[in-house]
């Protein structure tokens, strides 16, 4: 169903709002309250290296906006040019592999006779 | 255009059925070629086409429901419903081999020496390599829920700790058992003994190797935020479809390698 106007539809903020606090923006918070809390636990535990947890973005909220776009693109190309490609890709090799699945399956109906 | 006044998802057409069916075709005919004909072209774009479905289709519902939050309460159930009934019928599948198994272990007949295992198998140590098989499962049921009460109680660095090491444990498995297959002095031709052996732990295998991909796209799904605390649903089938595999294991190994040694 489409949205008659062009606003983003939100989905429920609750559930998102977890996300929303550790996003990329909060990192030195989120750092300080982990190491906090190691500390207090007195633990031999190790965390692995933060350095994994500087490469990932919270990308969500651009995506929920790309894919909300009221554009009528359909979903399965809704992603951009590489949506296109893959499907088109995907259409090539299945209708043409079933062309040539039938044409096998011709070959094999008329053995060729020993002569 | 009006909004829907209902909380089911009334899903948009989509090419992908049509390139699941074709690739089904393409697969089928692709054994036949194999078998018969020599030629594994048919086959290898079967399995091509199969995969580029299944990503895609999966890519879109992830769109969907993360993306545009069609998977409401009432979507969700139906979901739980649709993987309970899936994994189901994939009990009753592995039933079948367990009743082949079981048939010919519980009558063995004078030609296999009228007893198991057969005269000329020798069966593998149980207590060797295959416990060891299933101390890493069931670690990996352990780390699985780890990794679940971390992502209810929102602890990031810990659910993605926990969910590697399941994943590890998986690949683990999976190594040992593609080492102890070589390894086996007997083979798959190796009378009923050597078929139901391999292909009830064959097939056991293939679904952890599936099983392992649904985990694996779990952690890039967490390493993006697309789990919540309270809505993860993709975590908890590939969750629930990991125990099956653990279980499927436990019987296999107290049926075929234990008693059946």
């Amino acid at each position: 169903m489409h949205t008659q106007d062009s606003e983003v539809v939100p989905v429920p903020a609750w559930p998102f709002s977890l996300v929303v606090f550790s996003c990329g923006g909060c990192w030195s918070v989120t750092a300080k309250m982990l190491r906090n809390l190691l500390a207090l636990r007195q633990i031999g535990q190790r965390t692995i290296s933060t350095a994994s947890r500087r490469h990932f973005k919270n990308k969500v909220p651009e995506k929920q906006k790309l894919f909300q776009e009221d554009d009528e693109i359909p979903l399965y190309l809704k992603g951009g040019v590489a949506d296109a490609l893959l499907y088109r890709a995907t259409m090539i090799l299945t209708v043409g592999g079933t062309a040539y699945a039938i044409y096998e399956l011709a070959v094999a109906s008329f053995p060729k006779k020993q002569e | 255009m009006t909004h829907q006044s209902h909380a089911y998802h009334m899903v948009k057409p989509s090419p992908w059925p049509l390139t699941g069916a074709l690739s089904a075709l393409l697969m089928t005919s692709g054994l036949a070629m194999w078998f018969h004909f020599h030629s594994m072209t048919l086959l290898m774009l079967g399995l091509l086409t199969n995969t580029l479905t299944m990503y895609q289709w999966w890519r879109d519902v992830t769109r969907e429901s993360t993306y545009q939050g069609h998977h409401t309460p009432p979507v969700q159930k139906g979901l739980r419903y649709g993987m309970i009934l899936f994994i189901t019928s994939e009990v009753f599948f592995f039933a079948g081999f367990f009743w082949a198994f079981y048939h010919s272990s519980l009558a063995p007949t004078p030609q296999l020496g009228g007893h198991w295992p057969p005269t000329g198998i020798t069966p593998l140590n149980p207590l060797e390599v295959p416990l060891l098989n299933t101390s890493v499962l069931l670690a990996s049921g352990v780390s699985i829920t780890w990794a679940h009460h971390s992502l209810m109680e929102n602890n990031r660095n810990q659910m993605i700790q926990a969910l590697l090491i399941t994943i590890l444990l998986g690949l683990y498995f999976t190594l040992l058992q593609a080492s102890e297959y070589f390894e086996a002095p007997f083979t798959i031709s190796d009378g009923i003994y050597g078929s139901t052996f391999f292909v009830a732990t064959g097939f056991h295998g293939l679904h952890v190797i599936i099983g392992s991909t649904f985990l694996t796209i779990c952690f890039i799904r967490q390493l993006m935020f697309h789990f919540t605390s309270k809505h993860h649903f993709g975590f908890e089938a590939a969750a629930w479809y990991w125990h099956f595999v653990d279980v499927v294991w436990l019987f296999l190994y107290v049926s075929i390698y234990w008693w059946g040694s």
